[in-house]
Order: structure tokens, then sequence, then C-alpha cells
């Protein structure tokens, strides 16, 4: 059995130097102390821990790794530059290593905060200190404190009431180097404010192994709309655990697409508190793990008043002795009367040495809602194969067919026509698509 | 038999590990015919068209399928359909996410080269000609392959696809249950337009009527996984009129 063991690099010298680095304010570095405690007290997950009994622990171990440093190079790779062009982005920003490297934005909203949360830190003090660990913080996991206690930068976003910000924003994160990766995105969208944000993670291969641990905080006020894309294309030298969590006003609206496709492993854990009356939260994600990777989803759907709506549609594949492991959680408060909740998970199970294992869950203590959940795994329908090799598709490209179209019902829910074109052109490169890999 | 013929020949095919279905079909459909098979439900018709098509639900367990003269039992589904064999289904199964005109010119491209793949007019025009042929709104090619598609329209995107496709040979199970009076005469047109020398067909039907419109050159009759009784076009008034009890008595099932 698995078991984890600590980081000697994770210690009080280590956030004093990053919070002296920046000469940070007092509260920030009482937060990080604060963190780095909590840390400490929070045991490893381990296999007998509920939520981690089907997650492939060693995959995600930090111990030996060393806190991530500047990049060897800080060059962006043709690659990213063309991700950049494609996203149709008024903004972005790249994160390499513990740097920025390219910030670019020319927003022409009123208002609009779009920047680096260490320049955030210094020049948006106030909005930073109240919304910074308000929704992702040491409180939860131990991943989530390790990430409260030591990152050094990140993405900080602020829309300012009424606002609508038409074309999306995004920041793009790489590395050159391993080690313990640390990565934040606070976004806060005022009242009655809309945004579009496309979070991407992605690197060219390099030697050593990297641990990347992300953290996304969503404040979204009364009224306040935004779709959220999290891409995570890593190469396959990295493992990546996200906890991507958001709270909803009144009337708020989140969409939100987790994907997962590159890395050796990854862990996506998607949260949203209903938080406001009437509140809506949709959840969508994809994952296709191939050749040993090994994808683990999480998603909460907190109900925690009345009127909410959340919709969570996760589907993946599974093929070349991986795995993928889906767990999900509808939470409905005593008083969140008049609750509409979703959940479906599907699974495509390619060959026999992969794995898939879903746990669809409901905790209902409201009588007047309306909830659902459902999950299926298995191959590819035999009569929907043979329809199509009956017109004459060879055996793989039938699976390619099958594969594709079974995913595009997720893609087809996203409004943003270039991250879900992007989205199924990386697929059909895993699938061996002949023609495709040359055009990422 | 001659080259251009479709042979079944003793054929014996039961579902894999189970039950016996086809019990010694021998039919021949030349090129140039079409040719009508009826018989009562659950006598094996589609039992026969899909195993035909190479679906691997079943397993043959004597006899032979030959194509101009080929045996064709080895072959998988993919390799029949680019021998020119095609099968419309009378229960077509939804494929999500894969819009029609990406299926047909996958289907088409896998009947060239490598490098040689259709251009984009010619597909169009090619695929325009067939909806047109169907009386089809051409928006239907972007829909994805029967999702939400009423009974009659799977039938009629089983013609277009034939359409397109143009194969040698087709069998059409049942294509006509399900359409409208109006459907029908334009299903039966897309029909009558694949019809020439170069064409043969088996059209699988319970009903006189399609036959008015798609004459047959000759009717077989199936019971029990068998032809009993082959004749002219004829036979199909006389089933429309009597049933098949007579037939059964004649024949002894
Ligand atoms: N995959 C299968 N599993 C179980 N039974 C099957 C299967 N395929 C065929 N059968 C059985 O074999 C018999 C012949 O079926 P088939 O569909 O070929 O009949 P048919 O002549 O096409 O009937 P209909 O006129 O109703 O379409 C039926 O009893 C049917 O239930
Ligand atoms: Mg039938």
């Amino acid at each position: 059995m698995a078991t984890l063991t600590d980081n000697v690099n994770v210690n009080e010298a280590a956030i004093a130097a990053i919070s002296d680095r920046y000469d940070e304010p007092a509260w920030l570095r009482a937060e990080r102390e604060a963190a780095l405690r909590s840390y400490a007290a929070m045991p490893f997950p381990t296999e007998k821990t509920e939520e981690w009994r089907y997650t492939q622990l060693k995959r995600f171990d930090i111990a030996g790794l060393e806190l991530a440093k500047a990049p060897k190079d800080e060059s962006i790779s043709e690659r990213i530059r063309m991700r950049i062009a494609d996203s149709d982005a008024e903004g972005v920003m790249v994160h390499k290593g513990n740097q920025v490297v390219l910030k670019q934005a020319q927003i022409k909203e009123q208002g609009v905060v779009f920047t680096d949360l260490r320049t955030a830190v210094r020049e948006h003090e106030e909005l930073v200190r109240e919304h910074l660990y308000s929704v992702v913080n040491a409180t939860q996991t131990k991943y989530t404190a390790l990430n409260s206690a030591l990152w050094e930068n990140g993405t900080f976003v602020y829309v300012p009431k009424d606002v609508e910000v038409e074309l999306p924003l995004g920041a793009f994160t790489t590395a050159d180097s391993g080690g313990i990766g640390l990565g934040r995105t606070l976004i806060v969208v005022d009242v009655n404010a809309r945004l579009t944000f496309l979070d991407e993670y992605t690197s060219e291969p390099f030697d050593e192994r990297l641990f990347f641990d992300a953290a996304t905080e969503i404040v979204l006020k009364d009224g306040a709309k935004l779709r959220y894309v999290s891409l995570q294309n890593w190469s396959r030298n990295v493992a990546h655990m996200n906890k991507l969590r958001a709270h909803l006003g009144r009337d708020a609206r989140l969409e939100s697409v987790t994907v997962s496709l590159g890395g050796d492993a990854a862990r996506a854990e998607v949260e949203s508190r209903l938080e406001g009356p009437g509140s809506e939260s949709e959840m969508l994600g994809l994952y296709f793990a191939d050749e040993g990777q090994h994808f683990n989803q999480f998603t909460l759907q907190h109900h925690a008043t009345e009127r909410g709506f959340s919709d969570v549609l996760f589907k993946g594949a599974v093929r070349d002795a991986s795995s993928a492991t889906y767990s999900g959680m509808i939470v409905v408060d005593p008083g969140a009367q008049k609750t509409d909740a979703y959940q479906t998970n599907r699974n495509l199970l390619l060959d026999q040495e992969s794995e898939v294992v879903s746990i669809p869950q409901l905790e209902i203590a409201a009588n007047d809602v309306k909830c659902s959940h459902g999950s299926t795994t298995g191959p590819v329908p035999e009569d929907q194969r043979f329809y199509l090799m009956s017109r004459g598709l060879k055996p793989e490209v039938a699976e390619h067919v099958l594969v594709t179209g079974f995913l595009h019902e997720v893609m087809s829910r996203v409004t943003l026509p270039k991250v879900a074109e992007y989205v199924e052109r990386v697929v059909q490169a895993k699938l061996g698509v002949p023609g495709v890999k040359e055009k990422l | 038999m001659s080259d251009k013929t479709l042979e079944i020949r003793n054929l014996h095919a039961r579902i894999v590990d189970g039950e016996a279905i086809l019990k010694g079909v021998d039919l021949v459909v030349p090129r140039g015919e079409v040719h009508a098979l009826m018989g009562p439900n659950g006598s094996g018709k589609s039992t026969l068209a899909k195993v035909i098509a190479g679906d691997p639900q079943y397993e043959i367990t004597e006899g032979d399928i030959l194509l101009e003269g080929q045996s064709i039992l080895e072959m998988e589904p993919d390799e029949r359909a680019r021998e020119g064999l095609y099968l419309a289904f009378q229960y077509p199964v939804e494929v999500p996410g894969v819009s029609i005109a990406n299926f047909l010119r996958l289907a088409l491209n896998a009947r060239r080269e490598e490098g040689d793949e259709i251009g984009v007019m010619e597909f169009y025009q090619k695929l325009q000609r067939a909806v047109k042929e169907l009386n089809w709104d051409e928006s239907i090619i972007e829909r994805n392959l029967h999702e939400g598609f009423s009974g009659g329209e799977k039938k009629r995107s089983e013609i277009l696809q034939l359409l397109v496709l143009e194969p040698r040979y087709a069998i059409l199970d049942e294509t006509d249950s399900g359409l409208d009076v109006d459907a029908l005469k334009v299903v039966s047109q897309g029909v009558n337009a694949a019809r020439g020398p170069e064409f043969g067909a088996l059209v699988i039907t319970h009903y006189q009527r399609l036959l008015n419109y798609i004459v047959p050159d000759k009717v077989h009759v199936m019971v029990d996984g068998r032809v009993v009784r082959t004749g002219p076009k004829e036979l199909a008034m006389e089933l429309d009129q009597k049933g098949y009890e007579w037939i059964r008595e004649a024949v002894g099932a």
C-alpha cells in the first residue's frame, strides 16, 4: 500500500522566504503561517480515506521534490504562442515556473482588473484581501493547504458591477523544470457583471517530474455570470492536482468545463456552493486517459439555499491500461427547497486493461427538490460499431468516430467554439487520427 | 452460379453460442435485378440481411455467401461494404455526435486510396444531389446521425446513404415500414433511381404497397429460416390476399 510522506522543503523558512522576497503585508504572512500549520496538522490522504480510495496516491507524491524555481528559459514555446493566438482572448498571461513571462491586455471595458496575483496584492490589496482564501483555503485538503501556504504567483481578475467583458481572458501555465509547482487563480465577478475565462495548463516535455498544485477560487456576486474553462494538457511528466471551487450569489450563473487530457496523473475537484437563491451552476467535464494515465474527478454541488439549479455532466474515455475515477456528490441543505440538481457521469472503456470507477452520490435534507443522478461505464456499443463498419469504415476509424462522438456531447455545450475545436483535436490526436497531431 | 450475382448457398446461422435462426437459406440475386423477400414476423429475414452484412452477433455454421463468385465469409463488415454491399437497416442505430455529412465523407474516403480523398466540392455536390432526390431539406446533413430522428427520417437516411455510396448490391430491410405515403413514393423513387444493370437489390417487406412502386423481378418467401418459395411478382399479391398459412401448409412447415 502506498503511503505518502512529507516534504522537507515545505516549512516555515520557505514561506518566510516568499513573504520577504515580495515584501508581503502582515495579513498575508499571517495567512500563510496559519495555512502551513493547518497543512502540518493534516495527515496525507491514504487509500483508507473515502475521498481518496480509488486514487493512485503514489502518483501524486511530493516527497523529495523541491519548490518550483524560476524557469530555465523564459521563452514561450511556439505551440503556446499558437494557442494564445487561437484563443481570441483580449488579455492573456503566461506563468512559467514562478515567473510571469508574458502579460498582455487591452481590455476596453472600464475598471476591469486583470493582472498577476502578486501585483494584485500590491495594487489592489483590499480586493485581494477580501476574497483571497474565501473560497479555496487551508481548511479543505492537504493540497489546498499546501497551495495556500506556498503559492508564489497566480492570476487575479476582478470585473466591477454591471460590466460585461466581451472577449475571453486567459492564463496559460507552463513549466520547463520539475519540483512542486503552485498556481492560483482568483476570479471575482461583481454584481451583474460578466466574464469568460480560460485557464490552460500545458508544457513541452522535460526530464524532471513536476507536481503541480492548482487552486481556483471563484466568487460570483449577485447576478454575476462566468464561463470558465480549465484545460489541463500538461506533458506526461507532470502530476496535476486542482481544486476549482465557486461560491455563487443570488441569481448568479456559472458555466464551467474541466478538461483533463495531459499529464501522468491528474485530479480535478470541481465544487460549487450555491449560496444565493436562484443561482445556477453548470459543471461540465471531459477526460480521456491513454497510455497509462490516471485521472480522478470529483464534483460537489452544494445547495445551501433555495431555488438553485445545478447540472453536472462528466464524460470520459480510457484506454491502454489507463484509469479514471469519478465521484460526485449533491448536497442539499435543509431549507434549500425547490432545488434542481442533476448529475451524470458516462465512461467509455476502450480496452480490458483499463479501469473506471464511478460513484455518484446524493445527500438531501430538503423535501421539495428535484434531483437525479446517473452513471454508465461500458465499451463502445457493438451495434454502433457494426453500423459504421457496414458503411465501409475501417474498425479503427469507426472507433475514432464513436469516441469523438461520445465526447462531443460535452464540448457541444461549451459556448466557446475555438476551445471546443481544440479539445476535439487533442482527443483526435490521442486517438491517432491521421494528420491531426501536426496541427496541434 | 455466374459472376454477377449475390448468392446465398445453404446458409445456416445462429446467434453466437445460441439458437439457430437460419436453417439452410438458398437465394440468388443477379446484378441488374430487384428481388423481394417476404415472410412472417420472426422468420429470419433481418437475420439473413445482417448475416450478409457481417454482423458479429451471429455465426455461420454451414453454407456460404458469394459475392460475384467469391466467398465473403472471412471478410469483416467494412470489407464487405467496400466490396459493394449495402444494408439499409430495419432499425438504424443512433450514433451521437457524428454528423451525416462527416460520416458519409469518411465512408466515401474509406473506398478510396489514402491521399486520394474526395474533394470538398465533389462531395457536397454528390450529397446535395442525393438530398434533392429524396425531397429533403439540406440542413439534414449537418444533423447527427439519426440522433432524435423520427422513424421515417431514419429510413430516409438509409436511402440517402445508399444514393451517396452507390453499392452494387443493396438489401433494404423494411425500409417502407413507418413511412407515410408521400415518403414511400420518395424513397421508392430513390431506389428506382439507383436501379440499373449494375445494381442488384433484395427488398424485404411485408407489404404489396411498396412493390407497386418498386416492382420486383422475383419474390422469395421465407418461413422458419428457409426460403420456401420463389415466384414472379404476382406471388406478392397472392400473399397479400391470403397470408402465409397456405404456404406453411404447402411446404409442411
Ligand atoms: N440477436 C438476437 N438475439 C435473440 N434472438 C434473436 C436475435 N436475432 C434474431 N433473433 C430471433 O430470431 C428470429 C428471427 O428474427 P428476425 O429479426 O430475423 O425476423 P424477421 O423475419 O426479420 O421478422 P420481422 O418481420 O418481424 O422483422 C426471431 O425469433 C428473433 O427473436
Ligand atoms: Mg425484420
